[in-house]
């Protein structure tokens, strides 16, 4: 049988060489392993995950989904996601939970969510300054009108981006909604305290 | 024998890790393909051959297209591009100060170098290539910051790939493709084109016929054996057949002769005709070329 042959021919070498007749056999494993290991993650990372939608040059459904061409709501929510990323996320975090001692949580604040978008709109147009109350803690930091910088459409792609992702269900904000504010605040960009942004209609 | 189930165990294992990879596996992958939507329509993709046309794919099989014909389109890439198509009156040195000026923006910030490197041996000549890359955002800022200046640009979904700069496909072949196919003639050597969009190429069924009696009729270099199998020659008398082919004089065969298509000819030709896979799938996104402006 199969393992008698075995046992005879191991326990030959065991005679022979002893333990350095092993010591290839565990680099050999070793070897497998890590070339297993390897293999893996270039499948996870290449193999679509045998989706019979993935096709080279594709990698995975997210690629293949990143392609799609976006029309309508979409296309507004990819592009506000961009500019919230590059611009806003640094400090408010991609996820919109905030960051302690840097901005505070943008995910089920109620300065997000408010029906209208006035009061939103003011803070990346002006900045803020002094303490804000959000979801009942107190923030005291500053911002700067970091949205100033954006165009109309494109600071309302994210504005929009805000008020519907992580579970924030508000309407939409349009280019002319921002245009309105923008106006309103004209050359002199002040930032805003929290009393005054209260003090303006919703 | 001592050994018997020790080699039938082995064998067994053998033979099933292959019916699992090969048979298995894939049937689980594809078996259940239905038909799909073409992107951005409500159209289904693909429809049911007409029934010459399905005749013909057995005709198809028959006469040995397959031999040197391949039915498959590879890709190896797809880009995002943005083509400057006009510079709407400005001087190309200003255009580029004007660009310039635009790249510290932070959806174009990462993209900024290879922007300016597209631009790097430009003589001023439209149209040339601003991005081509995964970004869809640099393409949609670049368009509008661009359009507000009077600077016409041209953007799409593009696939890349040897087998579509040579015109044979606009996207990769996917499985959907081949859904009506029995059999499928993939093919494996292309002493031929590819035949993937052969009904786009050549449209009319007349010109898909005079191609198989005289290939060379059509392409003076052809390297296509005739396929006068297919038709029929005779005397044309005195009420010659509607079908007859309409044959450049060197490829008659001779006066008072007509050649006429066999109904397999007729067959294949619709078939040939058939073969149209240019439209946007999901599984195969691009911006179908008509759309631009």
């Amino acid at each position: 049988m199969m393992s008698d042959e075995n046992k005879s021919c191991c326990s030959a070498n065991a005679g022979n060489a002893g333990p350095a007749a092993t010591k290839p056999l565990i680099v050999l494993i070793v070897v497998t392993l890590g070339l297993l290991f390897f293999g893996g993650l270039y499948l996870d990372s290449h193999g679509g995950w045998f989706s019979p939608k993935v096709y080279a040059p594709y990698t995975s459904v997210d690629r293949l989904e990143a392609f799609q061409p976006k029309s309508g709501a979409e296309a507004v929510a990819a592009r506000g996601r961009k500019y919230y990323e590059t611009v806003c996320g640094i400090c408010h975090g991609a996820d919109g939970l905030g960051k302690p001692g840097q901005a505070p949580p943008l995910a089920g604040s109620e300065w997000v969510t408010s029906k209208g978008m006035n009061r939103l709109a003011h803070i990346p147009l002006a900045g803020v300054a002094g303490t804000i109350t959000v979801e009942g803690k107190d923030w005291n930091l500053n911002m700067a009108a970091m949205g100033a910088a954006l165009s109309d459409a494109d600071l309302a792609a994210v504005l929009t981006y805000l008020r519907t992702s992580w579970g924030n269900k508000a309407g939409e904000v349009t280019p002319e909604d921002v245009k309105k504010v923008r106006d309103e605040i004209g050359g002199h960009i002040q930032p805003a305290t929290a009393d005054q942004l209260k003090a303006m209609p919703e | 024998m001592k050994t018997g189930f020790s080699v039938f165990l082995a064998a067994f294992v053998a033979l099933g890790a292959s019916w699992f990879g090969l048979v298995y596996a894939p049937l689980e992958q594809l078996g259940g393909a239905k038909q799909t939507v073409i992107l951005q329509t409500s159209d289904t993709w693909p429809l049911q051959r007409t029934g010459d046309a399905t005749l013909g794919l057995q005709v198809y099989r028959a006469a040995g297209c397959a031999a040197c014909h391949t039915e498959q389109v590879r890709q190896t890439s797809v880009a995002n591009t943005l083509i400057l198509t006009s510079l709407g009156g400005h001087p190309p040195g200003d255009f580029k100060e004007f660009l310039k000026s635009y790249l510290i923006l932070p959806a174009l910030n990462n993209y900024s170098n290879s922007i300016l490197d597209n631009l790097e041996k430009w003589d001023g000549s439209v149209p040339v290539t601003l991005y081509a890359g995964d970004d869809a955002a640099v393409v949609s800022t670049l368009t509008e910051k661009l359009k507000v200046a009077g600077i016409k640009t041209s953007s799409g979904l593009v696939a890349g790939g040897v087998d579509i700069a040579r015109g044979w496909g606009v996207r990769q072949s996917v499985a959907a493709d081949y859904l009506y196919d029995e059999p499928i003639q993939l093919g494996n050597l292309r002493a031929g084109p590819d035949l993937m969009l052969a009904g786009v190429r050549s449209p009319d069924v007349n010109t898909q016929l005079l191609h198989l009696y005289a290939p060379r009729a059509v392409l003076k270099s052809s390297t296509m054996p005739p396929f006068r199998f297919l038709f029929e020659t005779r005397k044309a008398g005195s009420t010659p057949s509607p079908d007859a082919l309409v044959l450049p004089k060197e490829f008659a065969p001779g006066p008072d002769l007509e050649v006429v298509p066999t109904a397999d000819a007729r067959h294949l030709a619709a078939y040939l005709v058939s073969l149209k896979a240019s439209v946007p799938l999901y599984e195969a996104p691009f911006t179908p070329v008509t759309a631009a402006k």
